[in-house]
């Protein structure tokens, strides 16, 4: 990540922040429990560096009270600004390992294909060829 | 000092699918070929796709939309459209980010005027590009399985269909409840090894870039062979303009390179392979006194009739898990049920649907939180939010409906009058409207394809309106036809106005049809260049 990177206020507050938009819930953990505003945000960070700037400046303009009604003014009044943070904290969010283990996704791994010599939906097609009219003639 | 390169016989301005498949041929032919791409080359060592923050890639770095992405090769598209373009430029252009599904047209699409009374008929039929479709479909490594009836008959693919895995047989026995056509997906992924491509990994991230090079693009497919054969490519290469002589000719094009020096490329023959997009902004941006509305614009067409594929989704939640993260991301299954004009519908012609997996959790909780976009703040987020993960990620799949947008001349490109690219080149100005035949088209094809998901056994849909930005179809801006007057290049796709600059990408279409563009874009490339080579005798060129 480029620059100075957020500062420990600015985490906090995105911690309060991420936790309105991602609470525990459903088996899962609340956005600051896994740790979106510590390294995860930096991992976010360095994968989308032009959001930083705008992301800091949101979270120093947030209040020191009232973050549910921020977050949710943002969402209808300001939906730049709102995917900014929104992006960020889901983003972040389901970079943790816990997360993953969680929800059962191991990541976009590789996985070999097995092409099958005669595929078993066969007879499906079968029925499309029987049933369809054939293409439209343009003579 | 503006340098000078060495005459060339051809030059093709733009590397992606059809200046590569022109380069190729055009080079074994043993002509002299030089290639300008304003972008660089791209490969594994530059995707994110194999790292843990792969779904990240598309926030900033590969998303598809130019004004996001903010490359230094883009610039930028300015302009008031409900759907906004979307491109890649880099050696390989689109096809560096597409998701490789293959379709022909339809038969039907070359006669739109003659069949259904609206839009135009093309100069060319099916049955001109079937040799080039089967040719391309091999360089491309194509994996699918011939003989649907929905279209003409074509040589066999070169590799087998890919597997239509847990997805695809569940949105398959929908479709074989309702009795509708499907067919399994043809994808330039390579489901064995062959030719340039290895063997596809299932790794899912086919539109940011396939780090195990089994999806066919460009710089894999057709530039080794055509730079082994002589053709010279140059990479960060701004063409600024395609200036011509006194006969009216062109003469090569001028263009900047990286550090903003002059040069020009003296040619012969100029072909366009810019997409249409790009194409229709560097003839406005070579107007001269001789061509003052824009190079090869005597019929006032250049830059309009854009097309773009309005498109739609409707995912397709499940209750048993699908393993849907996993690749490939191209089009596990299709449909033409619903792409022909039928009398008893209020719209004319149709859409194709094809079924793709839905990706990792980031992107399933995208797709539930914009189909849920006006439910309000707590239908997706707070104690929703875990909604997405639990119920759709893993569990889902999307129908894509891609609508085909009929020709019209208010949707166009032109320059921007005031923003500038990072060489102080009038910006792309794009106007682009949804028209109502293509709302009602899309509206009934997604009613439809709500009932395609209850009869897969699906547990709930998400269905999202028209996506705002493009996917990557740009189409018809410099239309292909006989009379002069209402076309900008003829069947060979020549200018009428320029007997030597010719148009080979997407622009050239004269409608759009439904079917995802590259293989037709393709292959007409290699009907041209095929034509050019066996004409080149009486090839007019500067003196």
């Amino acid at each position: 990540m480029s620059g100075s990177g957020p500062t420990p206020a600015q985490r906090l507050t995105l911690d309060r922040l991420a936790d309105v938009l991602v609470p525990e819930g459903r088996n899962m953990p609340a956005a600051s429990a896994v740790g979106v505003s510590e390294g995860l945000l930096d991992r976010f960070l360095d994968a989308a560096p032009a959001l930083a700037e705008p992301l800091l400046s949101l979270l120093d303009e947030a209040p020191a009270e009232g973050l549910d009604a921020f977050v949710r003014h943002l969402a209808s009044q300001r939906p730049g600004d709102f995917a900014v943070l929104s992006t960020t904290v889901v983003g972040a969010y389901f970079l943790s390992a816990e997360v993953r283990r969680l929800t059962g996704y191991p990541g976009q791994q590789p996985n070999p294909l097995s092409v099958a010599s005669e595929p078993d939906y066969l007879d499906m097609l079968e029925r499309v060829y029987e049933r369809h009219p054939g293409y439209r003639e343009c003579s | 000092m503006v340098t000078q390169g060495h005459q060339s016989h051809v030059l093709i301005i733009g590397a992606g699918a059809s200046g590569s498949v022109a380069a190729a041929r055009l080079a074994a032919a043993g002509f002299e070929v030089v290639c300008l791409e304003q972008g660089d080359w791209v490969g594994p060592a530059d995707y994110m796709s194999a790292q843990p923050e792969a779904e990240l890639a598309w926030v900033e770095r590969w998303n598809p939309d130019p004004n996001v992405r903010q490359g230094l090769a883009d610039y930028p598209l300015t302009g008031d459209a409900d759907v906004r373009p979307v491109m890649y430029n880099g050696v390989g252009g689109g096809l560096v980010q597409w998701a490789a599904m293959w379709q022909t047209l339809l038969a039907s699409d070359f006669r739109v005027r003659t069949l259904d009374g609206i839009a135009d008929d093309w100069p060319i039929g099916w049955g001109d590009l079937a040799d080039c479709y089967a040719q391309v479909a091999r360089d491309m490594s194509v994996s699918g399985l011939g003989g649907d009836p929905a279209l003409p008959e074509m040589d066999p693919y070169p590799n087998p269909p890919i597997p239509i895995g847990k997805i695809g047989r569940v949105a398959a026995e929908g479709m074989d409840r309702l009795g509708w056509h499907w067919w399994p997906g043809a994808n330039a992924i390579a489901s064995r090894r062959h030719g340039s491509l290895q063997a596809c990994q299932r790794r899912g991230t086919c539109m940011i870039g396939c780090p195990e090079n089994a999806k066919a693009t460009p710089s894999l497919t057709h530039w080794p062979s055509a730079q082994a054969a002589g053709a010279r490519l140059v990479t960060g290469a701004r063409v600024t303009e395609i200036p011509v002589d006194e006969q009216g000719r062109v003469q090569g094009a001028a263009y900047l390179d990286r550090d903003g020096v002059e040069h020009f490329q003296q040619a012969q023959v100029v072909m366009l392979a810019a997409n249409a997009v790009g194409t229709a902004r560097l003839l406005l941006l070579s107007a001269s006194s001789r061509f003052p509305d824009g190079l090869a614009n005597s019929s006032g067409l250049v830059g309009r009739r854009l097309m773009q594929h309005p498109y739609r989704t409707v995912t397709v939640v499940c209750e048993d898990p699908l393993d849907s993260w996993q690749g490939p991301w191209g089009q596990v299954i299709y449909s033409l049920e619903f792409a022909e004009t039928h009398p008893d519908r209020d719209f004319l012609r149709g859409a194709k649907w094809m079924v793709m997996p839905h990706g990792g959790p980031m992107f399933a909780a995208a797709e539930y939180q914009e189909a849920h976009r006006h439910d309000g703040f707590e239908a997706v987020w707070g104690a929703n939010f875990h909604r997405a993960a639990d119920e759709v990620f893993g569990h889902a799949f999307t129908w894509g409906i891609q609508a085909e947008d009929l020709p019209e001349d208010h949707n166009r490109v032109t320059l921007d009058p005031t923003m500038c690219d990072s060489s102080g080149l009038p910006a792309a100005h794009v106007e682009y409207r949804v028209s109502d035949n293509t709302r009602r088209m899309l509206d009934f094809n997604v009613a439809r394809a709500v009932e395609a998901a209850e009869a897969s056994g699906a547990v709930s849909t998400l269905v999202r309106d028209v996506w705002p930005t493009g996917i990557g179809h740009v189409l018809g801006t410099t239309r292909m036809g006989n009379d002069p007057q209402t076309s900008v290049v003829d069947r060979w796709c020549r200018a009428h106005d320029v007997p030597n600059l010719y148009v080979i990408d997407g622009g050239v279409f004269v409608t759009g049809g439904s079917a995802n563009p590259t293989a037709t874009i393709m292959a007409n490339a290699l009907r041209v260049t095929d034509h050019l080579i066996e004409a080149r005798a009486s090839q007019e060129i500067p003196a």
